[in-house]
């Protein structure tokens, strides 16, 4: 109880303006390039903007998103993201992510890392992600 | 009245009698494509450096072909994640007439050692996988034959003075039969893969 309640703290700005939901990186080989998803959570009545990502263990990160153009699909680089007030925003496969460009270490299943996100209102935010090769569908609980 | 029934009839019949002929003479087929993708080779490098061909390489077996680049972080390894799904789905016995075939179409930064990171990482089984480097010309021909387009898109220039680019790039996996003939694509990173799964063992009957 006691360490969720600090993972929760963890995800969270310090007065809970963004909050962020289910972090998690696709696995990739060191010197590589994957890419971080997660649900952003505006809670405040103002739109909050995400326009820098840093990450030690990569050469760098950007974001990004993945685009079609007639039956091709590519990516390419935008600099921010708006998450309007009261809000949720995801970065999901096939569409928005966070690029995380030439890996210093391997990343395998499980294996987690901390991504430092800057909001313009919320400020600093640190999560840490684990890594998976597709998210993983929510299990219902039937008691 | 009765000129206009006759005419409903024979058409029916026109059209019972054509389904009949069509499926007798196998021309109504099961896959939408037939085309035989053997009749030319070409030489690649696999992911331990070893100069192959193909489709010469998987004479005789169903596979799961898909044309990617490693710095792709979200379609590419999508594709990859379902041909896995789809090998997990299919029992031993039928994985003896079944192989995987992933050739890049970014041949300057994907050399086979980093064709081989790419697939160790997800605990690829090469024993059943192939992932493939080549030239120009090679990987250019390949490319027409299975009619997938990949064009360099954004690119940038990192701290270090590295050129890191983009490439926008078809979405696809296709299946080829045990005579060597492509019989369907599918759209890769979003490919039903019990579709994938029914079809191979739809061949396999």
């Amino acid at each position: 109880m006691n360490l969720l309640l600090a993972l929760l703290i963890f995800f969270s700005s310090p007065d809970d303006k963004i909050k962020i939901k289910e972090p998690w990186m696709r696995i990739s080989a060191k010197g590589q390039t994957t890419a971080l998803f997660m649900k952003i959570e505006n809670t405040t009545d103002i739109p909050d903007t995400l326009y820098k990502v840093e990450c030690d263990f990569v050469n760098r990160a950007e974001i990004h998103e993945t685009y079609q153009k007639d039956d091709m699909m590519g990516m390419r680089q935008i600099p921010f993201i708006v998450i309007p007030p009261k809000s949720t925003f995801e970065l999901k496969p096939r569409a928005h992510h966070i690029m995380l460009i030439k890996l210093k270490r391997e990343i395998k299943k499980d294996d987690e890392g901390e991504i430092t996100l800057f909001f313009k209102n919320a400020g600093k935010l640190t999560v840490k992600a684990k890594a998976q090769e597709m998210k993983m569908p929510k299990m219902e609980h039937k008691h | 009245m009765n000129k206009k029934l006759n005419t409903i009839k024979i058409l029916n019949l026109t059209f019972t009698l054509t389904l009949t002929l069509l499926s007798l003479t196998g021309c109504y087929e099961h896959f939408p494509l037939k085309q035989d993708i053997s009749r030319t080779q070409n030489k690649f490098l696999n992911q331990d450096s070893i100069e192959v061909k193909f489709p010469e390489l998987v004479k005789g077996k169903i596979t799961l072909m898909a044309m990617v680049y490693t710095h792709c972080p979200d379609i590419c390894p999508m594709t990859t994640h379902n041909m896995q799904l789809a090998e997990s789905k299919l029992s031993e016995k039928e994985l003896d007439k079944v192989r995987f075939v992933v050739i890049t179409f970014d041949p300057n930064r994907d050399k086979p050692e980093v064709l081989k990171k790419y697939g160790e990482i997800r605990d690829i089984n090469f024993s059943r996988w192939n992932f493939l480097t080549g030239d120009e010309q090679n990987t250019k021909e390949v490319m027409l034959k299975f009619d997938v387009k990949a064009v360099p898109a954004d690119s940038s220039y990192d701290a270090d003075g590295n050129l890191s680019y983009y490439i926008i790039h078809t979405d696809r996996i296709s299946l080829i039969d045990q005579d060597g003939v492509l019989r369907k694509n599918y759209v890769g990173s979003i490919a039903d893969v019990n579709e994938i799964v029914n079809d191979i063992k739809y061949l396999l009957e």
